[in-house]
């Protein structure tokens, strides 16, 4: 059963262009000129081999970047990152304070309900298109 | 120097456990003259800090995650306050971008996203660095890479100056809403107390 499936892997015929399944992408609505906005979502791995993402990039925005936040000692910092690797049934959380996709001078602003379209790119030459939406974040709920 | 605010900022941290929101400073600094200013001709100095609870927060524009976080819990966390403190003592909020090189045009818009009354300034290199040390603040610009982008590191607590100009605490992340509303509440309690001894 195992070398069935992993036959299955290997064929052409089968598709892996949505290998991640992707939970609640959104873009939080940022200051009308902010040159930098973030794209949040969590991304689960279905399948029995690990992925990595090894890029990305989003309509309307001159460049897209994976980063990371962190905050140590009182120091935010930021910092990009080449790869994410998701692990065979793991679940890889961009979130506020941690990884995210960093989406850089945006072309135009944008407004509450916008869809940004987020394409992943895999480390095999796959890729995965992802529709974001802008909301507007909610704290202290 | 950064070395001791990291001493320090661990020192601090240690006992910080997810309940706190804030560290109160044992002796209160007073803050030196300095002036900031945004694209709009506003402008802010030691002076308005006068009669006022003021909330100062560093940070920069091209930041899509901490910087955007932190003004919106400041945002909910001085509604909070709000409910707790006589209008008067509802503390202004200020951002001040570290980063002016790239900020400087736009940078009054920036804090009002989250609350019409925020403020957001910019300065001179020396008026920036001025206020980072009086508040034991920190902040460093990266190195440009091929595309002359850079990162900005920075604080990332927000600095608490009560109504007589003096640095009083330190708000931390998460700000939570409710402890930083009733950290802050304390806070004036404990100041009131102070000024009528």
């Amino acid at each position: 059963m195992k070398s069935l499936f992993a036959a299955a892997l290997l064929s052409p015929t089968v598709a892996f262009a949505d290998g991640l399944t992707v939970d609640t992408p959104m873009v939080p609505l940022a200051p009308a000129n902010a040159v930098a906005h973030a794209a949040f979502m969590s991304l689960t791995n279905p399948t029995e081999d690990a992925q990595q993402i090894v890029g990305v990039s989003a309509e309307g925005y001159m460049m897209a970047h994976i980063h990371m936040s962190d905050i140590k000692n009182d120091i935010a910092t930021m910092s990009a990152v080449d790869m994410i690797e998701v692990a065979a049934g793991q679940t890889i959380t961009l979130q506020h304070g941690g990884l995210h996709i960093m989406l850089m001078r945006p072309m135009e602003a944008k407004a509450e309900g916008d869809i940004v379209a987020i394409t992943l790119e895999f480390a095999d030459g796959s890729t995965q298109a992802i529709d974001a939406e802008v909301m507007r974040m909610t704290h202290g709920m | 120097m950064r070395r001791l605010i990291q001493i320090l900022a661990f020192v601090l941290a240690g006992p910080a456990v997810a309940q706190v929101q804030g560290v109160e400073l044992e002796e209160p600094v007073l803050m030196p003259a300095f002036a900031f200013s945004n694209e709009l001709e506003e402008n802010f100095t030691q002076d308005d800090l006068k009669d006022a609870w003021t909330l100062i927060m560093f940070g920069f524009l091209t930041c899509p995650d901490v910087c955007p976080f932190t003004l919106g819990n400041l945002e909910a966390a001085v509604a909070e306050t709000g409910m707790r403190v006589r209008p008067d003592n509802v503390p202004q909020v200020v951002f001040i971008s570290v980063d002016p090189e790239r900020d400087a045009p736009w940078v009054s818009e920036y804090a009002k996203f989250f609350h019409p009354d925020f403020e957001s300034f910019t300065g001179e290199r020396a008026q920036i660095n001025t206020l980072i040390e009086a508040t034991d603040s920190f902040y460093r610009l990266m190195e440009p890479d091929a595309d002359g982008y850079y990162e900005v590191q920075h604080t990332s607590s927000v600095s608490v100056i009560a109504p007589d100009g003096t640095l009083r605490a330190k708000l931390q992340p998460p700000f939570d809403p409710g402890l930083t509303a009733e950290f802050l509440a304390r806070l004036q309690i404990a100041y009131r107390k102070e000024m009528t001894q």
